[in-house]
């Protein structure tokens, strides 16, 4: 479809039972974009990470990552490959501190990770977790456990955990719900920035256009589990099918 | 590991050599103690599958049975050395082991536990109701194993400071491993499951490696059995001794390792005194676990278990 696409989804749906969630969804990530997908809730964005990231496995279509097929992979598979997601509802280690939390996900790219000494040794990666929870700034917080930090300090450690498996690709699954709009303009700049120092390619999940329209090179639509729109960020305000979706859709 | 826990583990492991040496040791005493031990050290082991991955096995009873019995056959047969004693339980105890947690450690919670459960009662079903191993009498009086040639295990003196040995080493093993890359994803998988698989973790394959790990050494501390008692037999894998392991386990607070040590010894040495006076003793054992679940739920030690992870980062 596209060379050199980091990601590439071709044709994929996702039936459960006899609610088709996705219908022939296609779309490609360039390298060092950043690539929103939109819509109103129950659109199917969340189904669809979770076919890319290997949760789920499609009814029909490919998913070709870094120009190997991932088509039905398990999640630990496809996030070894270099993709790593984050959750739409907070999804960390809840009774280990901050610093475990890193620390349990940096450790899986170590290189005694899957090895008999893994039994006995424990890798050294202070450096590295100290410096995601310095991005972060939650340096101060390392030694809280994971559930008593705030509801935007678990936003960025979510965040801190995938990156701590060093990923080419990004899902962020609307990394800002639940904050308030000052965080969420702060969060946004903050991962884009992180994103770029990084090199990385980020895919974005989010509802609310406001947040995906200042940090996205591009930006799909995604309607009933059907693609209605792909563009740039001001393509996509100006297309009707868009705003019918987004504004029409309100009526029914 | 660092200096402060080693130098406790010594002293205690001093002051369990000189228990011994108390004026009141008798041999029923020694026995006792031996007991105290050896389920200790089951319910540190098992301690790796409740408090450290999250996995309730309902059927640890049958990798300690299964341990007995290897030692009670090799014994019968006139093969003598504890080291081959011992090597047949691991080998078998730990075919057996592979064989469960391949197929429990496919589903989670209440399955995982049925599954072992259910493993267990087969092999229970096969020593007790068939002839192969003297079916519901076991293998009775079995000669001592040798530690060498000519030096047998012959006394209760010998055979607690086999078992102290043994616990001391399974300590180091299970401690060794809570500390490791390996222990920390056992711990993530308890946390949440299905995040560690999003970080990379094979998570099948960390719960098959802990049930064996918890195995193995749960069917050596079988297999020191028959040296004390003289005897295997089908009752030592009855699924409530599985229960037992699992109260040991919540009486000394999960995810301690040491918790359940103390809660084994407890637990062995509340049902051998307070049974020596009434039959309903289990009356009396459960009245004193529903007072620790109700006022100390993460059990006698379960207060350090926060505590214990800020400990192992600034020993390191």
């Amino acid at each position: 479809m596209s060379p050199g696409a980091v990601l590439e989804v071709h044709g994929v749906s996702k039936d459960f039972g006899a609610l088709q969630a996705l219908s022939d969804v296609s779309f490609a990530v360039r390298p060092g974009e950043v690539f929103s997908i939109i819509g109103p809730n129950g659109a199917g964005k969340s189904t669809l990470f979770n076919v890319i990231a290997g949760l789920h496995a499609p009814s029909r279509g490919r998913v070709v990552f870094r120009g190997e097929e991932t088509t039905g992979l398990p999640p630990e598979r496809v996030n070894r490959r270099g993709l790593a997601k984050t959750f739409q509802i907070t999804n960390l280690f809840p009774e280990i501190s901050v610093y475990e939390n890193v620390r349990v996900a940096a450790q899986s790219r170590a290189g005694i990770s899957g090895r008999v000494a893994s039994l006995w040794r424990l890798p050294d990666v202070d450096p590295e977790v100290m410096d995601l929870l310095r991005a972060f700034d939650l340096q101060a917080r390392r030694d809280e456990l994971a559930e008593n930090l705030s509801h935007g300090e678990q936003r960025y450690l979510e965040i801190c955990l995938a990156l701590a498996t060093r990923p080419t690709l990004l899902l962020l699954d609307e990394p800002t719900a639940g904050m308030t709009p000052g965080e969420t303009q702060a969060a946004t700049a903050l991962i884009r920035s992180i994103a770029a120092d990084r090199g990385l390619t980020l895919l974005l999940i989010e509802h609310d256009m406001s947040v995906v329209m200042g940090i996205s090179d591009r930006v799909a639509v995604l309607h009933f589990g059907e693609k209605i729109a792909e563009g740039t960020p001001d393509e996509i305000r100006r297309d009707p099918a868009v705003i019918d979706a987004y504004l029409g859709g309100a009526d029914d | 590991m660092s200096n402060r826990t080693l130098a406790g583990a010594a002293v205690a492991l001093a002051a369990l050599a000189a228990v011994p040496a108390l004026p009141f040791m008798s041999k029923y005493y020694l026995l006792l103690a031996f007991d105290a031990l050896l389920f200790g050290a089951i319910a540190m082991s098992l301690d790796l599958l409740i408090g450290y991955t999250g996995l309730v096995s309902f059927g640890h009873a049958a990798f300690f049975g299964l341990g007995a019995y290897a030692t009670a056959v090799c014994l019968e047969r006139k093969i003598v050395s504890l080291w081959i004693c011992l090597a047949a339980a691991v080998v078998v105890v730990g075919l057996y082991a592979l064989l469960v947690s391949y197929f429990a450690t496919a589903r989670r919670g209440i399955y995982f536990a049925l599954l072992t459960l259910i493993f267990a009662e087969v092999v229970y079903t096969f020593f007790r109701y068939t002839q192969t191993f003297g079916g519901s009498d076991g293998i009775q009086g079995v000669p001592a194993a040798e530690l060498a040639p000519g030096v047998a295990l012959d006394t209760p003196l010998k055979n607690y400071y086999l078992v102290l040995v043994f616990l001391a080493l399974a300590w180091l093993t299970c401690r060794t491993l809570v500390g490791s890359h390996f222990g920390r994803v056992l711990v993530a998988i308890r946390e949440n499951e299905d995040r560690a698989r999003f970080l990379g973790y094979n998570v099948t394959r960390y719960k098959m490696g802990v049930c064996l790990v918890s195995a193995l050494l749960t069917g050596v501390a079988g297999a020191l059995y028959p040296g004390r008692s003289g005897f295997a037999t089908p009752d030592l894998m009855l699924w409530t001794v599985s229960g037992e392991f699992i109260i040991m386990v919540m009486i000394g607070g999960l995810g301690t390792l040491v918790g359940p040590v103390i809660g084994g010894v407890f637990f062995v040495v509340l049902q051998e005194k307070v049974s020596s006076y009434v039959d309903w003793y289990f009356i009396v054992i459960g009245l004193v676990l529903v007072l620790i679940v109700l006022f100390m739920p993460k059990g006698l030690l379960g207060f350090r278990r926060v505590q214990g992870f800020a400990q192992w980062r600034s020993g390191q």
